[in-house]
């Protein structure tokens, strides 16, 4: 029987999050992301003039995208994109010429100096293909990040994007980002 | 102000620069690039619990090479309800800091001139219980003070205070939640939970939960209030997360919450909007509580907090139209000012009035499961009182764990008796009370002071010999029962050995205790204690379970009710839920909350505010290299107004001074506090070079807070210290 195909991604519920950076210590535990380096993050939007004020954080890391430009940019193809969707890099193939760096919309890339690499997050593949869960989405207090496989439709994600309202960040790049916002 | 988020251009100017880098880096490449990538073989998962802080989470260990790689959360926990927060994560560079104390150490030089001899541990043993015992020689064993704060293995430290003959044990509660306690101890004889997974209104003052991490209720709560499951109303000078995720959030005059309760309480009286059947049966005092009230009105209060009298009556309205499921929640942290005792009051009686009591999303009071108990030698009382005179000054307040800041003046001032050792076990007091100087005086006139601590703590830096314990992930501890609505039980055991030349409490105990002729008190291995305690567990196979799990709960059912039928008796003197506390009257304390206006800073200066972020809480957590990285420094949070008026731009350094003492720091001009208040958090400017990532860096807010505390309980009250602020 052939192996049913899969899309991964997640869904995230941005008012949940309290800026506890648990999902970024976690990420840095299980991917030995070095110091001053981050494969995840929390943006921060603080407004207005006291006492009418509000702050929104929001968690980004890699989108995970259908036409990852990143891909597109490599020169070397260690850039590249698994059936599931998952975009990784293959550290033995990378240059370190960052020109995914500059192609990606997001930020999520960083440079490892020490390894001359490009590094970012990678759905923790190898949880993921274990059948459990990225790190980040696990140690959440909140619960903020949803993660699953979009073909099955009987997941959690599934079922929070057919009931709820949500965006992509940078539609018009036609990267189609895999990091779904609920509203 | 903009969005912060890494900015690309950044990159794109500093790539030019390490271009050249990059030709010299891309030999890594060729090297094999090990992320992630481990035999399955040598894996070993092992169940755990957290010490970051005192929730107890869950945690299992993945240990891949006799290295621990990775904390994930149990999920059996019913309380850290499958989460691990950044502190839990980051415990793994807590075993492996490079700061870490590796071995014992005597001090040569000077006092905190960090001059240091490695000795081996008999050597380091002898020397602490040769001036143990030259102390209770000239002194007596009253001459010692024993300093700790909550930990599993906190007991063992006590056992030998007490067991020396000290009657002066001293913990954290009158530097934390004491008077929170005490008040709803004397109204209800018991502390409840709060059922904040049902709640569906909830009131905070000042507990900052979506920062202050505490389980289960941060993680009931936000998913309630986000679901619009329920209503979170919060009061704080400073705008915190919470207040960002609040419904309503009301910048209150600081020191006036008991004015905003008092008056929903007499809204919610004069209205009769309270729940009569619940009152009647169950309490004693009411009569006299709505007569009290009448004088609170709204209007009065208005003045008094700075909140609209028609959004306190519409507040109260809705709490009480909640009823059985409307919170005003306590909060855990210390103490605010010398009245905060009266304000837990209040809020407890507030509570009881809508009836909330062992409801669901009401207070519940907290189930229990048995466990075993290893049986020790017994030791004589001691013969001396405590030095705190803490029966004379506080009657009231739990003498057992003593009364920090009255200790340290009674100690300083040499009466009753002299105090000449201080062993002090996890504690940092030099960051932990107020008023550093007075620290420093009490720890220049000791003859002795030794350190049980993981690493080295501005206390430790101070100390005469410092004794390493080992990191919880690297020892076995004793079982702990959470009580609470749902009530565990959890157990810690060795992850990996100690890789430097530490050893667990006890062993260092034990160590101390054989030279001073004490060994019969504790005259067993932590195996033998922890399977006393595992036998009487309500489990099958108790030990089995506890080693492969790690934590055990009844059910994932809370029950509601038990203490609501008519021949309850509470823990109280009269058997009831006391609104209006005899108690209270017979020893000298208002027997109903009155309200007392708190004074407030003149025009020229400030009231410094305290609180907590969700990746430091204390002050041993800055030095950590996977949390530092989130705040390298911290700052002093001041309002624009003023800022623009005293001259003071974002990121300037300034000097803030208190009547005891002055730090310097840096301004974050923000609008999310109050222009009478400055705000600073806790953990920087360490006086330890063995904390090499924030000695010297940012400002200890130990320098500049004044000594007050809680006229009933004897905790210390943190928000009394008025500061001026001026560019550096």
């Amino acid at each position: 029987m052939a192996m049913k195909k899969k899309r991964y991604a997640l869904v995230i519920d941005s008012r949940k999050c309290l800026n506890c950076k648990a999902c970024v210590v976690a990420c840095k535990a299980e991917n030995k992301v070095p110091v001053g380096h981050f494969r995840n993050r929390i943006n921060e939007e603080r407004k207005g003039e006291y006492p009418t004020l509000s702050i929104n954080f929001e968690p980004e890391q890699c989108h995970h995208c259908d036409q990852p430009s990143c891909v597109r940019v490599c020169p070397t193809g260690a850039s590249w994109q698994r059936k599931d969707g998952i975009v990784l890099v293959n550290y033995d193939e990378c240059i370190g010429c960052r020109y995914c760096m500059i192609a990606c919309p997001y930020d999520a890339r960083y440079f490892n100096e020490e390894e001359g690499v490009v590094d970012k997050c990678t759905f923790c593949v190898q949880r993921v293909d274990k059948g459990e869960v990225p790190a980040c989405v696990e140690t959440c207090p909140s619960k903020v990040r949803v993660f699953g496989d979009l073909e099955d439709p009987k997941s959690r994600i599934r079922e929070l994007l057919a009931t709820r309202r949500y965006k992509v960040k940078e539609p018009q790049t036609g990267n189609g980002p895999q990091l779904y916002y609920l509203l | 102000m903009g969005t912060i988020r890494m900015d690309r251009r950044l990159f794109l100017k500093t790539a030019g620069a390490t271009a050249g880098a990059v030709a010299a880096t891309q030999v890594g490449c060729f090297k094999y690039f090990k992320k992630g990538r481990s035999t399955a073989a040598d894996t070993k998962e092992i169940p755990t619990t957290c010490e970051l802080c005192p929730n107890k989470c869950s945690a299992i260990a993945v240990v891949e090479g006799g290295f621990i790689r990775k904390l994930n959360p149990n999920p059996e926990n019913p309380k850290s309800r499958d989460m691990l927060c950044a502190r839990g994560n980051a415990a793994v560079m807590q075993v492996y800091d490079p700061d870490r104390i590796k071995q014992p150490m005597i001090r040569v030089g000077a006092r905190g001139e960090g001059k240091w001899k490695p000795v081996s541990w008999d050597e380091a043993f002898d020397y602490t219980a040769k001036k143990l015992a030259e102390i209770k020689e000239k002194y007596g064993p009253e001459g010692t003070l024993w300093a700790s704060t909550e930990g599993f293995q906190e007991k063992f430290f006590m056992n030998l205070g007490q067991a020396f003959g000290s009657p002066n044990i001293v913990r954290h509660p009158t530097l934390c939640l004491a008077s929170v306690n005490l008040a709803y101890g004397t109204t209800f004889g018991t502390v409840p939970s709060f059922d904040m997974l049902n709640s569906k209104y909830v009131i905070m003052s000042g507990a900052n939960r979506f920062e202050s991490i505490i389980t289960p209720d941060t993680m009931d709560l936000i998913g309630s209030v986000m679901e619009r499951k329920a209503k979170l109303v919060y009061l704080d000078p400073r705008f915190t997360v919470t207040a960002a995720k609040a419904d309503e959030w009301y910048p209150i005059k600081p020191g006036s919450d008991l004015a905003f309760i008092l008056a929903m309480l007499n809204v919610i009286i004069a209205e009769k909007r309270y729940h009569k059947d619940f009152v009647d049966t169950y309490t004693l005092g009411f009569d006299q509580l709505a007569e009290h009230v009448k004088q609170y009105t709204p209007e009065w209060a208005e003045k008094e907090t700075e909140i609209p009298a028609k959004d306190i009556i519409r507040i109260a309205r809705e709490f009480a139209d909640a009823g059985t499921r409307a919170l005003y929640y306590s909060g855990r942290r210390s103490s605010w000012y010398q009245n905060d005792f009266q304000m837990r009051r209040a809020q407890a009686i507030l509570n009881t009035i809508v009836g909330n009591w062992d409801q669901m999303g009401g207070m519940v009071p907290n189930a229990s499961l048995p466990k075993g108990e290893f049986l020790f030698m017994p030791w004589d009382d001691p013969k001396a009182s405590r030095v705190d005179e803490v029966k004379t000054n506080f009657p009231l307040a739990a003498a057992s764990d003593g009364a920090y800041l009255k200790l340290r003046e009674n100690v300083l001032s040499g009466k009753p008796y002299p105090v000449k050792g201080w062993m002090v076990y996890k504690q940092d007091p030099m960051n932990a009370l107020p008023d550093q100087s007075k620290t420093m005086k009490m720890i220049e006139q000791m003859d002795f002071i030794g350190v049980i601590d993981l690493q080295m703590s501005d206390m430790a830096w101070y100390a005469d010999v410092v004794l390493p314990e080992s990191a919880y992930l690297e020892r076995t501890d004793p079982v702990e029962v959470m009580p609470g609505i749902w009530p565990a039980v959890v157990y810690r055991q060795q992850v990996v050995k100690p890789i430097h030349d530490t050893k667990p409490n006890l062993e260092i105990v034990q160590g101390i205790a054989k030279r001073l002729g004490l060994s019969d008190y504790f005259d067993y291995t932590i195996d033998q204690w922890v399977e006393a305690e595992f036998k009487d567990l309500p489990i099958p196979m108790a030990a089995e379970h506890m080693k492969k799990h790690g934590v055990w709960a009844a059910t994932g059912e809370a029950h509601y009710g038990k203490t609501l039928t008519p021949d309850h008796r509470f823990v109280t003197k009269s058997g009831k839920i006391e609104i209006y506390s005899e108690r209270l009257q017979e020893n000298g304390y208002d027997p109903l909350p009155v309200y007392t206006q708190i004074a407030q800073p003149p025009a020229d200066r400030f009231r410094l505010i305290l609180g907590r972020v969700g990746y430091f809480t204390h002050a041993n957590q800055s030095n950590n290299v996977w949390l530092h990285e989130f705040m390298p420094e911290n700052d002093l949070w001041i309002n624009p107004v003023p800022a623009a008026r005293l001259g003071i731009k974002h990121g300037d350094f300034v000097n803030v001074s208190s009547s005891v003492g002055t730090a310097r720091i840096k301004a974050r001009v923000t609008e999310e506090i109050r222009p009478d208040c400055v705000f600073m958090l806790h953990g920087f400017g360490k006086k330890s070079k063995m904390q090499s990532l924030v000695y010297n860096v940012g400002a200890s807010d130990a320098v500049i807070l004044e000594t007050a505390w809680d006229k009933v309980s004897g905790n210390a009250a943190f928000h009394e210290t008025f500061v001026k602020v001026s560019n550096a």
